[in-house]
């Protein structure tokens, strides 16, 4: 069988020693060991941190914990009513299940920080309503999903396929593997600059958990590239995907312009950043078999370098991350 | 892009690279450098991006700041151009503010922030002392802690202390001559040896706070239990970490007789503590921290194990509080020997609480046999190696509770006399007799190793660590008379013991320089040298200082066999955390954890890089950015690094993790041998050995260790690397299968087919294609057209 299909609730159940994708076995198995749960992390320590923040430093704050708020669901949604029930195989199943768990935890670390900063609830939920460009983000994923859920996309056709195959890239990667790491950046530049520590203690377990979430997007991708070579056949259609990425790294880039325009904030400017969104569409881009676009080939924001080495925490002062809950 | 300065005065002129420029070659100044244009035009290429079109003055000098901070993996020369320009951004303010040493005492007391007496020093004798040189002992980290944190700031937070002032303030805060003072401040400004973080923090303050920790006891009474929440509260407040026995307490059901009711157990009022800390922890410079201790024969052991678990009700978890059990020898036999546990309630057991050794065993015999009998209402038999193991998952789990032996502990009590040691403290390095009336506190320094090196590196200087550690004795000691202590209960345990506890920090950094691997039977011997001369020169001191100012008061109202001293303990092996940082050095008796890292701290996060091994790279021309790239993408490890092989002893280098978990014990276990309080020896575990716990804890039991510490699992899962190539697609290609590149395939190997022939003829080309030859083409050029090979 394909790795998507028409299933029924029969289709799928059984696992084998001997898995026909065993990347999917190894990616459960991964996340299953990245799982943690907010309450490991204090973050009350940092409501001081909070309150001291100027006015655009805490706007940058309040939308990236909106932008996440509000998304972290709604990528379950698009597994959930989108992919998921075309998946043939048990152990993509619990990949991909296990990234939809995993997504809670992410909603209910924002509701956390929401709840513990006296944050306006509605004005978090609605950003990615009335922020004209982050509405845009949102829109581009829900229109491309909304177009295969409940069966209106037919996994036995070529082109069924190819609407699944959009919504996954879509999801995992530009949604996941290039928005969510715009606001990273925003996070990791704040404790660059020692605020909101333990916030982002959190923020770094999210990116362990993110990267591997991509990593189900890219081999869903390119196992369903594998299987239905006719799909490459299809200039206009590769041609398309290639667009849709350079697309989203134009409205992530007029998004950044507005909330960093002329100053830097926590350190990091405008510039910098849309050197890092090129930089970081560019792995994206080669990931799925395309030749890089913007040719950066160093990450500009240096201090990025501190999530790519060992870490050792000073537990007494602030939320370590290095913990195993497996 | 037209950019523009805004001045601290709100005036606005035309941004200029050159003038930057001219700033950073300043930097550079006295450094003799043969590459700073190279080196000024990469910090100048980071800032161009950085730069937006509007910054004030003050940001330039952040944004300046930032951009050379980013270089520092690169070169270590960097690492030296940010401590400059920190250095630059923190005295040009104070310079504003100040025109020496004595005005800013002046200010500072005034305020209220110092203590008045400072002023009675003659001021000028100390600031002549003051060398400002020596700021660059400092590196980058060191100093972003210091401005951070330790710096003394007005009533605006605005930092008024450079950092020379602040060596200089703490020594006044010690010394009781102007000799003295300025004996203790060239030490602290050489970095020969630092203060416990409170001392530093808080000497010559107002707040007066020197002690590091404070271990109390609980009652079996809500009267104690509510005074030392009390208690607690106090320590907390001043920046102490609180170390607190509640073996006590009776268990889940245990009868209370004045109510005709059953006891709720330890863990609903470990609880209250847990709230303490946390309601307390916001306020200071660094959040307050507990532990609590319990001897794992208490029949609430089982939920005490999971108080730092994440799930589960929340009212049995206590995720502010750090735990320990305090294990007597009786119970590791019986897990060793595979014979069962028994749990018992204090109120029913209560001799258990504080007999050790054979006493213990004896009366733990004693009840279970009672409880064999039907004599005891509470107790439970458990296999004791389910237990040990479900012990073990938890410290890998939740990083508690950490493991420390009460019989080590207490077999080596210079005071029996005067009680029991009841508990260790919240980084388990403290080993002094309390009770509940007497709650220890412990004042601590600690000596780095790595400046008590001679010259040619030969050996370890010992004529400058003698005057060192003599140094240490007299300030600590001196301390111990003028410290503010928050409880009387923590203030009659010092004047009946006056206990100090003096460690070490800096030894594998020492160990490099004496070309010594830190996983070798060598480092293990220097060790055990090292902490034998600690205890011959500290106590020859003290019992010298006993002639002088009196040996301990309890001494003379017991019996004991050795001369009188002036402090019952002196030596306590700490971890040095934060003090190392600023020393710029390993950190206690442990391995450099990697030899690139990022550490978290309360300032922020920064990379941390092995320096000796930076320096020695340097040295031999082998030092590139390509080889720094290559360190990172190992995690920090350069074992695997073929280019070094022969080139440098690797084997100095390795990382924590890479160092058998037996030698870490072993190296513990030899400085333990002369420390007379313990040593806190957190334990590095590579996630293959995990299976390997069980042994490994034994292991420290089996070699005398005091105590454990944390327990690190590196882990195996981690982010996507974000500044370096991972290739997640493999081999296959993605949308790279377009067409258009198949036809191009087809082309080139038409072309290779050509090539063959011409090179091999017709014949052989034919027969590669179609497979008829024994085994495939060894030829690169005819294997890319043989079927089989493709």
């Amino acid at each position: 069988m394909a790795f998507i299909g028409k299933t029924s609730v029969r289709d799928n159940i059984r696992l084998s020693e001997t898995p026909k994708y065993p990347v999917f076995r190894e990616l459960y198995t991964k996340q299953k060991k990245a799982v943690w749960f907010p309450e490991e992390l204090n973050i009350q320590q940092d409501v001081l941190d909070y309150k001291s923040l100027t006015p655009t430093e805490k706007d940058l704050f309040d939308s990236a914990v909106g932008y996440f708020a509000s998304s972290e669901l709604l990528v379950q949604n698009v597994l959930g009513n989108g992919f998921f029930p075309v998946l043939t195989d048990p152990y993509a199943k619990m990949s991909f299940s296990t990234q939809m768990f995993m997504e809670n935890i992410h909603s209910d670390f924002f509701e956390i920080i929401l709840n513990s900063f006296d944050m306006d609830r509605r004005k978090v939920y609605n950003i990615t309503l009335e922020d004209k460009l982050l509405m845009e983000k949102q829109e581009l994923i829900v229109r491309a999903v909304d177009r295969i859920t409940y069966g209106k996309a037919d996994p036995d056709t070529l082109e069924g396929k190819k609407q699944i195959l959009t919504s996954i890239l879509l999801n995992n990667i530009i949604q996941e593997g290039l928005f969510f790491y715009s606001a990273f950046a925003h996070f990791f530049a704040m404790k660059d600059t020692g605020k909101m520590k333990n916030v982002v203690s959190g923020v770094e377990l999210i990116l362990i958990d993110e990267s591997l979430h991509l990593q189900n997007g890219i081999e869903a991708i390119l196992t369903i590239v594998e299987e239905n070579p006719q799909i490459v056949d299809d200039y206009h259609f590769v041609e398309n995907i290639r667009q849709t990425i350079i697309d989203a790294v134009e409205l992530e880039l007029n998004y950044l312009k507005t909330k960093f325009g002329g100053t830097t904030i926590f350190g990091v400017s405008y510039n910098e950043l849309e050197k890092y969104m090129k930089y970081i569409a560019d792995r994206r881009l080669v990931e799925l078999g395309f030749d890089p676009q913007f040719g950066i080939d160093q990450n500009p924001l240096k201090f990025l370098q501190k999530e790519d080495v060992k870490k050792l925490t000073n537990f007494f002062e602030v939320s370590s991350t290095e913990y195993t809950n497996f | 892009m037209q950019r523009i300065v805004i001045k601290r005065d709100g005036t606005v002129e035309r941004f200029q690279m050159k003038k930057l420029v001219d700033a950073i070659f300043a930097l550079l100044e006295g450094l003799d450098l043969p590459d700073d244009y190279e080196i000024v035009f990469k910090v100048a290429k980071e800032l161009d991006l950085k730069i937006p079109e509007k910054v004030t003055t003050e940001e330039l000098d952040y944004l300046v700041l930032k951009a050379i901070e980013h270089l520092i993996p690169k070169n270590f020369i960097y690492d030296t151009l940010a401590t400059r320009q920190l250095l630059k951004i923190i005295n040009r303010r104070i310079d504003k503010r100040f025109n020496s040493f004595k005005e800013y005492l002046n200010y500072a007391v005034e305020e209220k922030l110092l203590k008045p007496e400072l002023l009675n020093f003659d001021l000028e004798n100390l600031e002549n002392a003051i060398d400002y040189k020596r700021d660059y002992n400092l590196d980058y980290f060191g100093l972003s802690t210091l401005k951070d944190r330790y710096l003394m700031k007005d009533r605006n937070f605005e930092t008024i202390e450079k950092p020379q002032w602040f060596f200089m303030r703490v020594a006044m805060g010690i010394g009781n001559t102007e000799d003295e003072v300025i004996k203790i401040y060239n030490k602290l400004s050489n970095l020969e040896y630092l203060h416990s973080t409170p001392t530093l923090f808080n000497s010559g303050t107002l707040t007066n706070q020197y002690s590091s920790c404070y271990v109390n006891v609980i009652d079996d009474s809500l009267d104690s239990i509510m005074d030392k929440a009390k208690e607690t509260a106090f320590l907390a407040k001043y920046a102490g970490g609180v170390g607190t026995d509640v073996t006590r307490i009776r268990a889940t059901g245990s009868k209370i007789h004045s109510l005709n009711a059953k006891s709720s157990g330890i863990i609903p009022f470990i609880k209250i503590f847990d709230t303490i800390v946390n309601a307390i922890q916001q306020g200071g410079r660094r959040r307050s921290s507990q532990v609590m201790y319990l001897q794992p024969w208490h029949l609430d052991v089982e939920a005490f194990l999971d108080l730092r678990e994440t799930t589960g009700n929340p009212y049995f978890r206590t995720p502010s509080l750090n735990t320990a059990l305090w294990m007597p020898d009786e119970l590791m036999r019986r897990i060793k020997e595979g014979e069962p546990i028994y749990l018992f309630d204090p109120a029913e057991c209560p001799k258990l609480v504080t007999a050790w050794g054979e006493e213990f065993k004896k009366e733990y015999e004693k009840c279970i046999e009672k409880a064999e009998k039907g004599e005891l209402n509470l107790w439970k038999k458990i296999d004791s190696r389910d237990f040990y193991k479900k012990y073990l998952f938890k410290l890998a789990k939740t990083g508690h509770p950490w493991l420390t032996f009460k019989d080590r502990h207490n077999e080596k009590n210079p005071c029996p006399q005067y009680s029991v040691i009841n508990s260790s403290n919240l980084c388990t390095e403290i080993s002094i007799p309390n009770s509940p009336e007497s709650t220890a506190v412990c004042t601590l320094a600690s000596v780095n190793l790595a400046k008590h090196i001679k010259e040619d590196k030969s050996d370890f200087d010992w004529d400058k660590l003698k005057d060192t550690l003599e140094t240490m004795v007299v300030a600590l000691d001196n301390i111990l008379d003028k410290n503010f202590y928050p409880s009387e209960e923590s203030r009659k345990n010092t004047m009946d013991l006056r206990p100090i506890g003096i460690g070490v920090m800096g030894f594998h950094e020492a160990l490099i320089k004496l070309g010594i691997p830190y996983d070798s039977e060598k480092a293990v011997e220097t060790a055990r040298k090292i902490a034998k001369f600690m205890r011959d020169i500290t106590y020859t001191k003290s019992e010298e200082l006993a002639k002088e100012r009196g040996a301990f008061p309890h001494y003379y109202q017991a019996k004991y066999d050795y001369p009188p001293r002036r402090n019952a303990v002196l030596l306590a092996v700490a971890p040095t955390a934060s003090i190392s940082i600023i020393a710029g050095t390993s950190s206690s008796i442990d391995n450099y954890f990697s030899n690139i890292f990022s550490r978290d701290t309360l300032s922020g996060k920064f990379i941390v890089i092995n320096k000796p091994l930076m320096q020695q790279l340097e040295e031999k021309g082998l030092w590139s950015e390509e080889l720094a790239e290559k360190i990172k993408a190992h995690q920090g490890s350069i074992q695997y690094i073929e280019e070094l092989e022969g080139k440098i002893d690797k084997s100095l280098y390795k990382t924590a993790y890479e160092v058998s978990p037996f030698r870490q014990i072993d190296i513990a276990a030899a400085f333990q041998e002369y420390i007379d309080q313990a040593v806190s020896k957190s334990l590095y575990i590579e996630e293959d050995l995990r299976d390997k716990m069980e042994e490994i804890y034994m292991y420290a039991w089996e070699k005398g260790l005091k105590s454990t510490y944390y327990c690190f699992i590196d882990k195996t899962v981690k982010g996507e690397k974000y500044t370096m190539n991972v290739n997640k697609r493999g081999e296959r290609r993605g949308f790279g299968l377009a067409r258009k590149e198949e036809k191009q395939l087809e082309k080139e190997l038409e072309e290779i087919e050509r090539q063959a022939r011409e090179k091999y003829g017709d014949e052989v080309v034919e027969a590669v294609k179609s497979g008829n030859i024994e085994g495939c083409p060894t030829d690169p050029l005819l294997a890319k057209i043989c079927p089989s090979c493709e």
